[in-house]
């Protein structure tokens, strides 16, 4: 039992997806639900609103059954795609909208807007309208809106997907920081890999409908459970186990490396623990990325990214790799 | 297992068609139903297909059908000989006057076919405007023209009345479509004739046949222009024939049995247009028209398009142009405001102009109850449609149902429920209403449902996240962006009441007063003059429509 946060069993049918998943996040954590497109990510939110609903399974929040209560009565804030604000109306309608909801006094709800505005950074910005905003500024109206209903839990539904790339690192640290000064436990999907890794403490990796791992997101990073978690979050190399069987283990299926834990050797061998050697691996190509290089090169037919803090002088480098940084799957699982 | 919340939501959106479907079911399917069962009850009172066969056995009535088929047919192929020509120059050149032709070939769709009528007579009348100047020019002692009361006037009447609804139409595509596909024609080594009939027609086919099926089915269940135009049994049309067999003959029987005829080729007729508007819909993606630089070229193409300009205005504006003009002026008296002042009852009333004030009053709070309802119902109905998973299909088509049945057949359920309750005044003013509900609904569902189409469903629901019950947020939030679409739902359904003549007089006894009834009346018994005065009204009503319906086309949201 689950005494705070949020905890969910959600089975939901439809003519062609079946999602089946459990989870559970804790209170006042911030986390991303990952996935590869059609995996059931916003249909798990929208099932957490009650926007959609369970075919069986139950919802609880802080303690809290919400599995029958109504959308309106869950005090479940929900961030849209497209923003969603109400185009009829003025940025300060907008925020107050759940304020006169509660029926706040007039006063109460000007002060609780402008303070709103103040934390998303839109001081100011109460008369203007939604189409002389831009997609950020939309975002944070968005944000503040959702704020505004004191919820339980915020959802944003691939919030920034909109926005181009520059406004997208800026707008997710924003969030980050607007979570900490909440504290609200926050449910957040997106398809950006990198986006969940940088924001997020949990991260939930779904899928297919069903949720493959969940956990802090280093955890998730250096210790997937299945192949699939291992290559969606993050670079990594892929070879048949057997390449390696050196008499005492005979090994089926893959081994799995991260490219930063390749080690480019200057002169060969230099490595003493127990490790893998990857001799005259031919380089294909090399991409400056600012302080290192990332490097494709290809050994025995195999494709290995690594990186090297200077650009390899020959056609083929030397690449060893600690055994205890290995990874084994068999059939897609650890 | 349904969770109480997703009942609560979707029993909220299902409850918002049930005024619309309470008054579609016991004001539309139950007259209807009266109706069409009294073609299966003899004379005696008892089950049989007696009327049905007298009727169809009959000799004059299937000259009746077969005078309808053959009028409707011949005044579309006029409208449509008229109108592809026009078509053609509007889509091809570009020359002066012609944003104003393409718009004023939008009127005969807001204007009422008793004005059309009036306008007809008032212009190619014997003593018009038409003949009048004819004889001044030509010093003629009698009128050149004379066509009323004949086939002739029939067919014009249909083709002044349906032929820009087709140019509109045709040249509106036209002038979305590619036209690169001519240009590689061209580069092919296809000649312009060639091109045109093997390139640019088969493209155009969708929207012309969905055009004239919708003229056919105008012509096919015309009502007033047959009526007045016609001039008795000899030129009579089914429609006609219906009002006549239960008004005049008191053989409802008969009118049932031709009722059921009438519907067939209606909803025949509306399946042809709906299949060729989905067929244009998924035909040629929509380009914006590309700016024709293309002047007439030589003398054939200009005198083309100025005569066709001259024509159309001729056609479309001088009727209507002649009922205001003989409203105030007649050769005999001169300017007067003779006709107003009797209307206001400021003047001692000849004729029928006595009833014509309480004409105006009725009419004007009959099209107020009519527009504010039916935008209540067809609103409800529009978001409880689009807000549905399962049988929108069926909901849209039991929305739009009445318009498969004329409304001629509408004011005859209305009128054998009136003849059997026996009530009072306020009764029969009521069954009007209730009528002229059944008969806008469907107009005000086609404007509200692609407007409600517009709303993203993400605003419903962040309204309930944000803690807004499902009622709510649809007033709060939806209803606030469909304001200026429900404005012109109601001014349409308002103009579609205050014209409303065939189910009217259907329906009516001699105590219902309505302002086309009043015209009716006041051409039937020649104060011409009189009439005009208050097609002034209907003309004013119709600018109106005419102008908000144009803007309301420009205004969208999200």
């Amino acid at each position: 039992m689950h005494n705070s946060g949020l905890a969910c069993t959600l089975n939901a049918s439809y003519d062609e997806f079946t999602l089946n998943a459990e989870f559970a996040i804790e209170e006042g954590e911030l986390a991303c639900i990952i996935g590869p497109s059609g995996c059931g990510k916003s249909t798990t939110l929208q099932l957490i609103a009650g926007l959609l609903p369970l075919t069986e399974g139950s919802i609880t929040l802080h303690g809290n059954d919400l599995t029958s209560v109504p959308v309106h009565h869950r005090q479940i804030a929900m961030v849209f795609q497209e923003y969603a604000l109400f185009p009829h109306m003025s940025v300060a309608s907008n925020i107050a909208y759940p304020l006169k909801l509660r029926h706040l006094k007039k006063s109460e709800r000007t002060k609780r807007v402008a303070d709103l505005l103040t934390l998303v950074s839109l001081e100011g910005y109460e008369k203007r309208k939604s189409d002389e905003l831009s997609g950020g500024e939309k975002q944070r109206v968005a944000l503040a809106r959702a704020l505004a209903s004191d919820p339980q839990l915020l959802l944003l539904d691939e919030p920034l997907s909109a926005l181009d790339a520059k406004l997208r690192k800026h707008l997710r640290e924003e969030i980050r920081r607007i979570h900490d000064e909440t504290g609200i436990t926050t449910l957040y999907v997106t398809h950006d890999q990198e986006e969940a890794l940088s924001i997020a403490d949990r991260i939930i990796v779904m899928r297919d409908g069903t949720v493959m791992q969940s956990g802090k997101a280093e955890e998730v990073y250096h210790a997937p459970n299945s192949l699939f978690v291992a290559t969606f979050i993050g670079d990594g190399n892929t070879l048949p186990a057997h390449l390696f069987a050196d008499g005492e283990e005979e090994r089926s299926g893959v081994v799995f490396f991260r490219p930063e834990e390749a080690t480019v050797q200057i002169t060969v061998p230099g490595e003493h623990l127990p490790h893998l050697a990857f001799n005259e691996a031919t380089v294909e190509s090399c991409e400056f990325q600012g302080g290192r290089y990332r490097l494709h090169t290809r050994w025995q037919g195999y494709p290995i990214i690594c990186y090297s803090e200077r650009r390899p002088k020959g056609k083929s480098i030397n690449l060893t790799v600690r055994k205890k940084d290995l990874l084994y799957f068999e059939d897609g699982n650890v | 297992m349904r969770s109480r919340a997703e009942m609560e939501r979707s029993g909220f959106y299902q409850r918002l068609a049930l005024p619309a479907l309470v008054v579609i079911t016991l004001f539309f399917l139950v007259p209807l139903l009266i109706t069409l069962s009294s073609a299966f009850i003899d004379e005696g009172g008892s089950l049989s297909l007696a009327p049905i066969i007298s009727v169809f056995s009959n000799p004059y009535i299937h000259r009746i059908m077969r005078f309808t088929l053959i009028q409707a047919a011949i005044s579309t192929l006029a409208s449509l000989v008229v109108a592809l020509a026009g078509a053609y120059l509007l889509s091809t050149y570009s020359f002066r006057f012609k944003r104003l032709i393409l718009a004023l070939s939008a009127v005969p769709f807001v204007i009422p076919s008793i004005l059309v009528v009036l306008g007809f007579v008032i212009f190619f009348g014997n003593n018009g405007f038409l003949n009048t100047a004819l004889m001044n020019i030509f010093s003629l002692s009698e009128p050149p023209i004379r066509i009323l009361y004949s086939y002739k006037a029939i067919i014009l009447a249909h083709t002044f009345y349906n032929f820009p609804i087709i140019m509109n139409l045709v040249a509106t595509y036209a002038m979305h479509l590619d036209r690169r596909l001519e240009a590689v024609s061209y580069t092919l080594g296809a000649s312009k004739a060639k091109t045109f009939f093997s390139v640019t027609l088969p493209r155009l086919l969708p929207a012309i046949i969905s055009a004239s099926s919708l003229v056919f089915l105008f012509c096919f269940s015309s009502f007033a222009i047959i009526l007045v135009l016609g001039g008795g049994p000899r030129y009579t049309t089914m429609e006609v024939e219906i009002y006549r067999q239960a008004r005049m003959m008191g053989n409802t029987g008969a009118a049932a049995a031709l009722s059921l005829f009438s519907i067939a080729v209606t909803s025949l007729l509306l399946v042809a247009y709906n299949r060729s508007q989905r067929r244009l819909s998924k035909s040629e993606a929509y380009r914006e028209p590309l700016s024709l630089e293309k002047r007439p070229a030589g003398l054939v193409g200009r005198v083309l398009a100025v005569l066709y300009t001259i024509i159309s205005l001729l056609f479309v504006l001088a009727p209507i142009i002649s009922v205001i003009v003989r409203s105030v002026y007649s050769s005999s008296t001169g300017f007067t405001l003779k006709w107003y002042r009797q209307l206001l009852n400021l003047e001692r009333a000849t004729s029928h102009m006595g009833s014509a004030l309480t004409a105006l009053t009725n009419s004007l709070l009959i099209a107020l109850a009519v527009s504010l309802l039916a935008v209540i119902l067809g609103t409800g109905l529009a978001a409880s449609i689009e807000r549905r998973k399962k049988s929108r299909g069926a909901l849209e088509l039991l929305g739009m149902l009445s318009m498969t049945v004329s409304s001629v057949i509408i004011g005859l359920g209305y009128f054998l429920i009136s003849s059997r309750l026996r009530g009072n005044a306020s009764l029969s003013y009521t069954l009007v209403v209730l009528a002229h509900l059944v008969i806008a609904l469907p107009f005000v569902l086609r404007v509200m449902l692609p407007e409600y189409r517009k709303i993203p469903l993400s605003y419903a629901h962040s309204a309930w996240t944000l803690g807004s019950t499902p009622g709510h947020a649809f007033f709060s939030v939806e209803l606030p962006l469909l304001k200026s679409a429900m404005v012109s739902a109601a001014i349409f359904a308002f103009a579609i009441s205050m014209g409303e003549f065939n189910a009217t007089l259907t329906l009516s006894s001699s105590t219902i007063i309505t302002l086309p009834i009043v015209m009716y009346r006041l051409i039937g018994s020649y104060n011409y003059q009189g009439a005009c005065a208050l097609g002034t009204i209907l003309i004013a009503v119709s600018a109106v429509v005419f102008i908000a319906t144009g803007t309301a086309k420009g205004t969208h949201h999200a």
